[in-house]
């Protein structure tokens, strides 16, 4: 594609900056930068043309050269159109530098494998020397305005690789003696000597002869990125906040650095032919030079801060905001080493003035008077970071910054402010001072409210009144001779304007409790103490449903039961409910069953009366707290913005019951044979607190009889709950899978139903002892049983082997209750019954080494393989 | 310390997104520091469109205020400077600096060298002095001697080209905008050597200075018990030096005569090289006395080329120069209102003009009316429901003129009418100026008052002059040296004393 005319250009830049990403992602975003970058060497476009191409490649590099190696071409690009121009003066030389510095300090490519960068420092530090390019490269015309240039784009590149032009300390500084533009390279030179500065004193170094080698560090050669690397590449902030820089990093690494001698004198005299020359520069910049200079020599050993007063009366005169700015960032630096007690006080009443100059315009006003508040005092009393008025701010030097109702919202919030904090402090001094701050304040307060109350205000009228009612209770809390007034007079406001009811409720939300109880109690008694039809009632209806609670009950439902009559649309009927309801949730019972009886006959809507039968259920049905979370704010987000979906959802959350996640893990305790059934002792944890745990057990496959449910009140997680017994009823004997459900009721008051790990009744949990028959008669009383097994029952032997404690400890351990006749340690015979009606009968005689024969005889054939499989197992479980 | 955008953007309201942006311009080097020095708390500038609608919104500029909107409207959203935080797409940019004037959003994100949570003072963010500067900058340059709105627009293209050379990198170099519009224009001119910065060529032709003292006094006077009428002189210094050379030193002197009202509250050009400390320490928030310094006011400087503000300050004259009474009184359907004017014999009695404004807010138009005056004559606006009492150049010899009448309203409409929050009831105000009060809503009180608008030339009210002897030029060549004073209205409010009227604290001190 042949380049563009100038009208194609024109209206592609235009869809561009209209919008950026939509033009990217359409079909000529991707070719935009190549287009751009090529048409620069077009013959046939303007150079205005071509400037405007440039400007959008200063805006947008990122956009256009979205990588590394774009950004590198780009910039390489740019470089070669550089050099191509023709050796008469052309408005290009200037944004073509400017724009290879934004691609490669924006593209991230700036750095010593890059090779645009090693062509565009040397050039731009040999502009900036004004020194000789050879084929004419820059018209002599130019010369001066690209030296400023070069010097900018220096600044620009050491800003974002910091170190980069420490090796040209000396260089900058010759030039800035003889005859180069002030302003470009004083800035220049007090950046890169604040950077090398931090950079040096991080690996200990000095500044060796830095200050003074004039010799470009290039000299033909590569670029010395040492100090970059030094560096890491790490921003450094050109003035860094105040309370960051008062620790850690800054701190150290501004103490740190020790300097000889030569080299701090070196320093001084740098930095003294830079404040020298610094009303050579426009006030802006000499902000900047301020800002670098003054956190460059803080903590600096041999640089005393005096350095800088020659300066200052100078700026104190000043009404440039960036000059007094500068000023207090000094004063932050240095404090009382550069500002006596008489210089705080003179800047104190400097910026007072600034405050209110009527010459100054308002945003200035406001941003002095954030200043005021945030002052960087010498002996600083109250906590860091918050708002004060300083200490020598007194009342006589606030006297004009007080608020007055003529003042915008911004203007008579701040100085509201400030009189809050002259109230807080007036209240320990003596009463005689006439007009008292105090005075003034609830005067000031009664006459926006006053303005609030006007029926066509707009609403910032409001607003305002409402942030200025919110920031007197936070700054003066604990003042009943101010909150008590507010109180009154906001509910005065309300009674003549209830249609501000959103920004009560707001402001009530906001609040402490201090203000807020009594404030909700006075409107509550304004809404209810006037009943009956009101173009208001709408309003009457949200405050109360934001202020009503279980006091003053029955005035309340009174207001309810006359307002009913008139709620006649939806809107109204469901602003009614919404006060039932919070009445309902503050646990207000008696008349409100009544009320929401009738609601649930009369209202016209059939949605409110659903609504109205819907919480006399609840009412009728659940208790007190359960009420509460059913009610509450629902737990699940709404996916409509509807109140009634928000408030369904709320219900079917607490009113159903949840699947959830075990809390509860259930495990199956020692064995324990006592009374006439097999018991299971359960073992509980919880691993949050739960109340009102209901275990219901299944047996797979009908093995015992239906298991009853077992109820626990309350578990908390780490304390030891009582173990659970849980009686079997086995229908046969044999070893069974429980399956087990609980349902128990959350903290918030929710049901939740757990599906928990099935327990396992072993064979061995069946097993009961029969009655000990009387003294001696023990092995008749076995013999009788074994013989009575057959011959319906079965006989077999089993090798039962035998672990290091041998059949005395196996017996002990396993089958202790049941031995009917023993004789340590060659000889037990044991009986087991096994419910509903089965024995098992054991003789374990002639024990060896490693096991032991054992005969067995049992009434039902089914035991056969479980008790073999027992006996064969339990040498392994012990 | 440096900006990462800035926007000018014109506020339409009625217009479906109620603005337009006019100009916008981004610094991405600045940028990309800001993603590394913000850190996790980064939030990248939007594009114009986003920007455009959080702002307004913000600022309260969009025509939907009708409903309380609680990211808006909370009261602890409380905002006390014109620096903001934009909510846009769930993320908030700070710092926004931004306001509005003469109908132009001004605003710019200055770049903050650490992490933005928690948020530092805004004291110690270097960039936001140099961001109001920048803007400031950009509203003089577009608004000097501006007139229409072509001329705007032209102002505003020229705008790229310009802060390619005062703010190429985000890092503003020079505010004044103009001084980067002759850098352009001359740029080939070779330079002399030590060249100040904002100085951007020489003069070369006949060596003249001219001074212009303007005083503009302010008033709220009240009539009324336990409420002290108040006054104030707001001085403003013009200077142009038209001197050959480098850098001339000069030292221009500002004197008063003997029974003058001493300057206070100095503030100066930064030109001016040194300040005498009893200049310094003058101020309006000591108790005054006799041992004020009363000058003569010396300013050692170097003159910038184009013309400049020298200095302000304010004074505290005795007497105000329009002594007041207004008397507003509801009758049944009417009102009966009683203006009573006198000025005061010290006071130059030659104005370019003088006339009193009586507005009537919250009311419908004025259907009737009958007045009897002692002298000027009464312009009747029904439907601003304003009267205009022109007095013209000269008062009677008596000093005093007096209006007296009864005005009735017919039905208030609720679009035209105009609405003040303070003027309600019989509280009412005359004031007397040309109306350039620019608070946005306070404007205008309607409880009840005059505004006074007056213009006298070649008298100030302090008394403050200067004249041949006043300046001293180190160069070649005596310059011609012009002086001019001009004393005006401004904000000169008379209450209605019948009605509460709004009450500063100082006028509560007796």
């Amino acid at each position: 594609m042949g380049p563009l005319s100038r009208d194609a250009w024109a209206q592609r830049l235009g869809a561009f900056r209209a919008s950026p990403s939509a033009f990217m992602a359409g079909p000529e975003g991707e070719d935009l930068g190549r287009d751009l970058l090529g048409d620069l060497r077009s013959e046939k476009l303007s150079e205005q043309t071509k400037v405007s191409l440039l400007a959008l490649s200063l805006e947008y590099p990122a956009q256009l050269w979205p990588d590394v190696s774009a950004a590198e071409v780009a910039a390489t690009s740019l470089l070669d159109t550089l050099v191509l121009l023709p050796p008469r003066p052309s408005a290009l030389r200037r944004p073509l530098l400017l724009a290879a510095t934004t691609a490669l300090a924006a593209g991230g490519s700036l750095g010593p494998t890059s090779g645009a960068s090693c062509r565009l420092l040397p050039l731009l530090l040999g502009l900036a020397a004004g020194s000789d390019l050879g084929r004419g490269f820059v018209p002599a015309s130019e010369q001066r305005p690209l030296q400023a240039t070069a010097c900018e784009c220096l600044r620009e590149l050491e800003s974002c690789k910091p170190g980069l032009l420490g090796g040209s300390l000396g260089l900058l500084r010759g030039l800035l003696g003889q005859e180069g533009p002030v302003q470009p390279l004083s800035l220049l030179l007090a950046l890169a000597l604040r950077n090398t500065l931090v950079l040096q004193s991080r690996v200990g170094a000095g500044l060796g002869g830095l200050l003074t080698d004039k010799v470009p560090p290039t000299g033909g050669g590569p670029w010395d990125w040492t100090l970059v690397e030094e560096g890491d590449g790490r921003l450094q902030p050109q003035a860094p906040s105040w309370p960051a820089a008062e620790e850690g990093e800054g701190e150290r690494s501004l103490t740190a650095r020790e300097h000889s001698p030569e080299e701090a004198r070196e320093l001084r005299a740098a930095v003294i032919q830079l404040l020298d020359t610094s009303y050579l520069l426009t006030p802006v910049a000499q902000a900047q030079l301020l800002w670098l200079l003054g956190w460059a020599l803080r903590g600096l050993q041999g640089q005393p801060p005096a350095l800088f007063k020659p300066q200052l009366v100078r700026l104190l005169g000043t009404a440039q905001l960036t000059l007094l700015h500068a000023v207090l960032a000094l004063k932050a630096a240095f404090g009382e080493a550069l500002f006596t007690a008489q210089d705080e006080a003179l800047l104190l009443r400097r910026l007072t003035l600034a405050a209110q100059h009527p010459a100054l315009p308002p945003p200035t006003h406001l941003f002095y008077l954030h200043c005021l508040l945030s002052f960087p005092e010498n002996w600083p009393l109250g906590p860091e970071g918050e708002e004060a008025a300083p200490l020598l701010l007194g009342p006589q030097l606030c006297r004009g910054l007080l608020p007055s109702l003529l003042h915008d919202p911004m203007a008579l919030l701040a100085r509201l402010h400030l009189l809050c904090l002259l109230c807080a402090e007036d209240e320990e001094e003596e009463k005689g001072q006439l007009p008292s701050p105090r005075h003034y304040l609830e005067e000031l307060l009664a006459g926006l409210r006053q303005r609030a109350a006007l029926d066509e205000g707009p609403r910032a009228l409001a607003t305002v009144c409402f942030q200025a009612s919110y920031l007197v209770t936070r700054c003066l809390a604990g003042q009943p001779t101010v909150l008590t007034p507010l109180i009154h007079g906001l509910a005065q406001l309300y009674r003549v304007r209830p249609m501000l009811a959103s920004h009560f409720v707001d402001f009530l939300d906001q609040v402490d409790s201090e203000l807020r109880e009594p404030l909700k109690v006075v409107l509550r008694q304004e809404v209810v103490s006037r009943p009956g039809r009101d173009e208001a009632l709408c309003w009457h209806l949200k405050m109360l449903a934001k202020v009503a609670d279980g006091d003053a009950q029955s005035a309340t439902l009174n207001f309810l039961q006359a307002a009913a009559a008139h709620c006649t649309n939806w809107d109204l009927q469901q602003g009614l409910l919404r006060v039932c309801r919070a009445l309902l949730r503050a646990g207000v019972r008696g008349g409100l069953v009544d009320l929401l009886q009738v609601l649930a006959r009369q209202l016209e809507d059939p949605d409110g009366r659903d609504h109205a039968r819907l919480y006399y259920i609840l009412l009728a049905h659940l208790a007190g707290p359960k009420l509460g979370v059913a009610l509450g704010p629902s737990l699940a987000p709404p996916a409509l913005a509807s109140s009634l979906v928000a408030e369904n959802q709320g219900f079917v959350a607490a009113l159903m019951v949840q699947e959830a996640p075990a809390l509860v893990r259930l495990s199956v305790g020692s064995h324990g044979v006592k009374g006439p059934l097999p018991v299971l002792k359960l073992q509980l944890e919880a691993l949050e607190p739960i109340y009102s745990l209901e275990l219901r057990f299944r047996v797979e496959g009908q093995l015992y009889a239906p298991l009853e449910a077992v109820h626990v009140p309350c578990l908390c997680p780490g304390r030891p709950a009582r173990p659970l017994l849980l009686p079997l009823q086995p229908r046969c004997p044999a070893p069974a899978r429980l399956d087990v459900h609980a349902l128990y009721t959350t903290s918030t008051g929710l049901t939740c139903h757990a599906h928990l790990p099935p327990l396992f009744v072993n064979f061995a949990d069946l097993f009961l002892p029969f009655p000990k028959p009387p003294g001696g008669a023990g092995l008749g009383f076995f013999e009788e049983l074994w013989d009575s097994c057959l011959p319906e029952g079965a006989e077999s032997r089993v090798w039962c082997p035998l672990g290091p404690q041998g059949l005395e400890g196996l017996v002990s351990h396993h089958l202790e209750p049941f031995v009917v006749v023993a004789q340590p340690p060659t000889s037990y015979y044991v009986a087991i019954h096994l419910p509903p009606n089965s024995k098992l009968l054991l003789r374990l005689e002639a024990a060896l080494a490693d096991g032991v024969p054992v005969a067995l005889r049992t009434d039902d054939w089914a035991v056969l393989p479980l008790a073999g499989d027992y006996l064969r197992g339990l040498a392994a479980a012990l | 310390m440096a900006q990462r955008a800035v926007w000018l953007i014109s506020h339409e309201p009625g217009t479906p997104l109620c603005g337009t942006v006019r100009f916008s311009r981004r610094y991405p080097t600045v940028e990309k520091r800001a993603r590394v020095f913000n850190g996790a708390s980064y939030v990248p500038i939007p594009e114009d469109g986003p920007f455009l609608k959080a702002l307004l919104f913000e600022l309260r500029l969009l025509d939907d205020d009708k409903d309380f909107v609680e990211s808006r409207d909370s009261c602890s959203r409380i905002n006390k400077t014109s620096i903001y935080g934009l909510l846009i797409g769930g993320e908030e940019l700070w710092p926004v600096v931004a306001f509005l004037k003469n109908d132009i959003i001004y605003a710019c994100v200055p770049l903050v060298e650490q992490t933005l949570s928690p948020r530092p003072p805004l004291i110690s963010v270097s960039g936001v002095s140099q961001g109001f500067e920048f803007l400031f900058g950009i509203q003089d340059f577009l608004y000097s001697g501006q007139k229409n709105d072509s001329e705007l627009n032209t102002k505003l293209s020229q705008l790229p080209d310009l802060l390619l050379q005062a703010c190429p990198f985000g890092t503003l170099l020079d505010a004044n905008l103009k001084n980067s519009l002759d850098n352009t224009n001359f740029a080939s001119v070779t330079q002399p050597q030590k060249q100040p910065a904002w100085k951007t060529g020489t003069y070369k032709g006949k060596p003249q200075v001219s001074i212009s003292i303007t005083e503009k006094v302010k008033s709220m006077q009240y009539d009324k018990q336990g409420i002290a009428d108040t006054w104030q002189v707001v001085g403003t210094v013009t200077c142009k030096c038209d001197l050959e050379g480098i850098m001339p030193n000069v030292t221009i002197s500002l004197n008063l005569p003997t029974n003058g009202s001493p300057l206070q509250d100095i503030l100066v050009h930064p030109c001016v090289t040194s300040l005498d400390s009893a200049i310094l320490t003058s101020s309006s928030i000591d108790a005054m006395d006799d041992s004020a310094f009363s000058g003569p006011y010396k300013f050692p400087l170097t003159p910038p080329l184009e013309s400049f503000n020298l200095c302000y300050y304010t004074s505290q004259v005795p007497v105000p120069p329009i002594l007041g009474f207004y008397q507003l009184k509801e009758e049944e359907v009417q009102l009966r209102i009683t203006i009573n004017l006198k000025l005061h014999e010290s006071v130059k009695n030659n104005f370019e003009f003088c006339e009193a404004h009586i507005p009537f807010y919250n009311r419908g138009p004025i259907t009737h009316l009958e007045y009897k005056t002692s002298f000027g004559q009464l312009e009747v606006f029904r439907e601003k429901s304003l009267l205009i009492w022109i007095i013209g150049q000269k008062f009677p010899k008596s000093m005093e003129i007096s209006l007296s009448g009864t005005v009735t309203f017919g039905a208030k409409s609720h679009e035209k009418q105009p609405f003040d929050p303070i003027c309600i009831g019989e509280t009412a105000y005359l004031k007397g100026h040309p109306g350039h009060y620019t608070a946005t809503w306070t404007t205008e009180c309607a409880m009840s008052s005059e505004k006074l608008h007056f213009r006298i030339l070649d008298y100030t009210l302090t008394g403050c002059y200067a004249d041949q002897h006043s300046v001293q030029v180190f160069a070649s060549g005596k310059p011609k040296i012009s002086a001019y004073r001009k004393l005006i209205s401004s904000d000169y409010y008379i209450w209605n004393s019948k009605a509460p009227a709004p009450v500063t604290y100082g006028s509560l001190l007796l």
